[in-house]
């Protein structure tokens, strides 16, 4: 494995999205590594924290032209990886701005790296991607169809990614693409919308509704993202933290308490896209908390190596750092 | 012997300085809760103590019963400490209330993790969770077998929890050739909804056995198919008619009128305790057919019409030797 790596690995590695918490911290990673590869960022801002550690460029994925510009970027710095990771932690209320990012910008970058012969491409996904649904399997592999949720924009726009991305991929058939799709990630440090809504002591979920969930740890996931980038794995893999647990044990083992809603009261209120705006779940996170979308890790634990945080502990990582924070 | 002598000395010293210690502690407790005494008012320990009671009926409330479980659940659900806490209920149900008697367990029930194949009787999973707690009981210390549930009932509020913590999961594919590849047995009732919905007047005659799942299921994993005949379950809630446009406002895909619901209302519920008896019939091995007859669909088709015959003849071969329905 480890020759193999050395052989294979990259020189020269792209970051679309390096500003967001999975970029910056994959672009550390990487300096780290024994031979660090030369690291490109592609993002909005420059991030201060890798000044000097990365080559910046400043490429917006939403304005009409991103796809010539990235590939010139791509042949100009000799890139032969791109991670791509610029997809939104949080839905906005901009539902345009969003779509134009994570499926256009996709696809401008799916085209850049067509253009500009890079071979291999690293996309972070979501097994939220499958959508929860009564009808699911108690475990989704990575053949199930991705059938989102209609109420999520975020999840659709992601669902249009990964067909755009599943059709480029035919299209080039030499091209190595690895899919990582994670279930929801918890840690010291990560934070998105499906954290926030487990940090409060009391936390709402659905009366008569108790799920089976699944996490990841962050530093899994990036271990995960570092094997992918500098190894040989095409393919789609789920990535999840071993065991479930269902959310009422989840909730007391942090000692919070639920708060449980009828469920037609709450579908009323869940249906509003804008409430993200305000700080609240977005539409159609609800669901996600009622039917089961665990995913079978099996495919990626064999690729990427056993995770070093199980479900629980992931949770429990996530709960004992926010405790520390509380008395900070 | 000097040394010895020595030894003892020490012993006691420290035992000496051990009740020092502990007379101090106690020195120490005692001017604590003195102190206390003065602080705490003593009227609020006689009164009620709203806000733990409040906390208590919130806390029931929003599990409805769910509190008790353990920190550790298998891949599907399953939680041991829920079951060894029904487990009484459930001893109760089989010996005292429905009588069960279990033939040909031991002698035709293989170790190796089959797919038990029953008919399907009333809306409530009694039957399954009953010849799982027969199989388990018979056969400790091999895996508890798993039933599948309709989607229909695992789709329910309140439902899902209960039925994953004993053993429930939804019926499909995926999930019963996972449960067989990692060594669990299953139930399943391949006459599905059609099976669960059968009037009173249609009772021990098995519909078909939707599009030969469990066939597939039994080539693909090469687990045994054991057919088991469920006799006296289905007089439990004698479906007399069943009301069908208020059910669908509901989500349930009837509503069933039974001579006790909804006339008794919730005590309708209550399953009649009719006598039971559980057959399990000689393995049906599909071992040679081979897995590659999955895709053979009239072999398929073949094999779950001899499995539904075979099932047949075992339930009226039961109803012939049964002496009464509630003795």
């Amino acid at each position: 494995m480890v020759s193999e790596a050395i052989v294979d690995s990259p020189s020269c590695i792209a970051i679309t999205g390096l500003g967001s918490f999975f970029g910056q911290r994959l672009a550390l990673r990487l300096q780290a590594q024994p031979r660090p590869p030369v690291v490109v960022g592609l993002d909005l801002r420059r991030p201060y924290r890798l000044e000097g550690q990365v080559r910046f460029h400043r490429v917006d994925l939403t304005d009409p032209a991103a796809g010539s510009r990235l590939a010139e970027v791509l042949v100009r710095e000799r890139v032969e990886a791109v991670v791509h990771a610029a997809f939104r932690r949080d839905p906005t209320p901009d539902l345009e701005y969003d779509h134009e990012l994570e499926t256009v910008g996709s696809l401008h970058v799916m085209n850049a790296c067509a253009a500009a012969k890079v071979s291999r491409l690293v996309w972070l996904s979501s097994t939220m991607l499958y959508g929860p649904r009564p009808d699911n399997p108690n475990f989704l592999s990575e053949q199930h169809p991705l059938r989102g949720h209609p109420d999520a924009h975020t999840v659709r726009n992601r669902v249009e990614s990964e067909e755009l991305l599943a059709r480029w991929r035919e299209r080039h058939p030499d091209a190595e693409v690895t899919v990582l799709r994670s279930c929801w990630v918890m840690g010291p440090s990560f934070e998105d919308h499906v954290v926030r809504h487990f940090e409060s002591p009391v936390v709402p979920t659905l009366l008569g509704y108790d799920p089976l969930l699944q996490f990841v740890h962050e530093d899994d996931l990036l271990d995960a993202l570092v094997r992918a980038v500098l190894e040989r794995h095409p393919g789609v893999y789920n990535l999840v933290g071993r065991g479930v647990l269902p959310l009422s044990t989840l909730l007391s083992l942090a000692g919070k308490r639920s708060l449980p809603f009828a469920v037609p009261l709450f579908y009323r209120l869940g249906r509003w896209p804008h409430q993200s705006a305000t700080g609240d779940p977005p539409a159609g996170f609800y669901d996600y908390l009622r039917w089961l979308w665990v995913a079978d890790g099996e495919r990626g634990w064999e690729a990427f190596g056993e995770p070093a945080y199980s479900t629980r502990e992931a949770w429990i990582s996530f709960v004992s750092s926010r405790r520390m924070r509380r008395y900070r | 012997m000097e040394e010895i002598g020595a030894d003892a000395g020490e012993a006691s010293d420290e035992a000496d300085e051990l009740d020092d210690v502990r007379r101090a502690l106690r020195a120490l407790k005692g001017e604590v809760e003195a102190r206390l005494r003065g602080r705490v008012p003593t009227s609020r320990a006689a009164s009620v103590d709203w806000e733990e009671l409040f906390d208590r009926a919130r806390r029931s409330l929003s599990t409805l019963g769910m509190v008790e479980r353990s920190g550790e659940v298998d891949e599907f659900g399953m939680d041991e400490v829920v079951l060894s806490r029904a487990a009484r209920l459930f001893d109760f149900l089989m010996d005292t209330w429905w009588r069960i008697e279990t033939v040909g367990l031991d002698a035709s029930t293989p170790r190796t993790p089959s797919l038990l194949v029953a008919n399907a009787s009333g809306l409530l999973p009694w039957d399954a969770i009953m010849i799982a707690h027969a199989v388990a009981r018979a056969q400790p210390g091999v895996e508890r077998p798993r039933f599948l549930v309709a989607d229909w009932l695992i789709t329910l509020p309140f439902m899902q929890p209960r039925l994953a913590c004993i053993g429930g999961v939804r019926a499909c594919r995926e999930n019963a050739e996972r449960l067989l590849r990692s060594g669990r047995p299953v139930v399943s009732f391949p006459e599905g909804v059609k099976g669960s919905t059968k009037a009173f007047r249609e009772r021990y005659r098995l519909k078909r056995f939707g599009r030969g799942g469990v066939v597939r299921t039994a080539l693909v994993t090469g687990a045994p198919l054991v057919p088991v005949a469920v006799i006296g379950a289905e007089e439990t809630h004698p479906v007399l008619f069943r009301v069908t446009t208020l059910a669908r406002l509901a989500g349930l895909p009837f509503l069933p009128v039974t001579p006790t619901f909804p006339l008794l209302g919730p005590l309708g519920l209550i399953p009649l305790p009719s006598h039971w008896q559980i057959r399990f019939g000689p393995p049906l091995d599909l071992g040679p057919v081979g897995p590659e007859a999955v895709e053979d669909e009239l072999l398929v088709a073949r094999l779950t019409e001899e499995l539904r015959e075979r099932l047949q003849g075992m339930l009226s071969q039961g109803l012939r030797e049964r002496a009464s329905t509630w003795g």
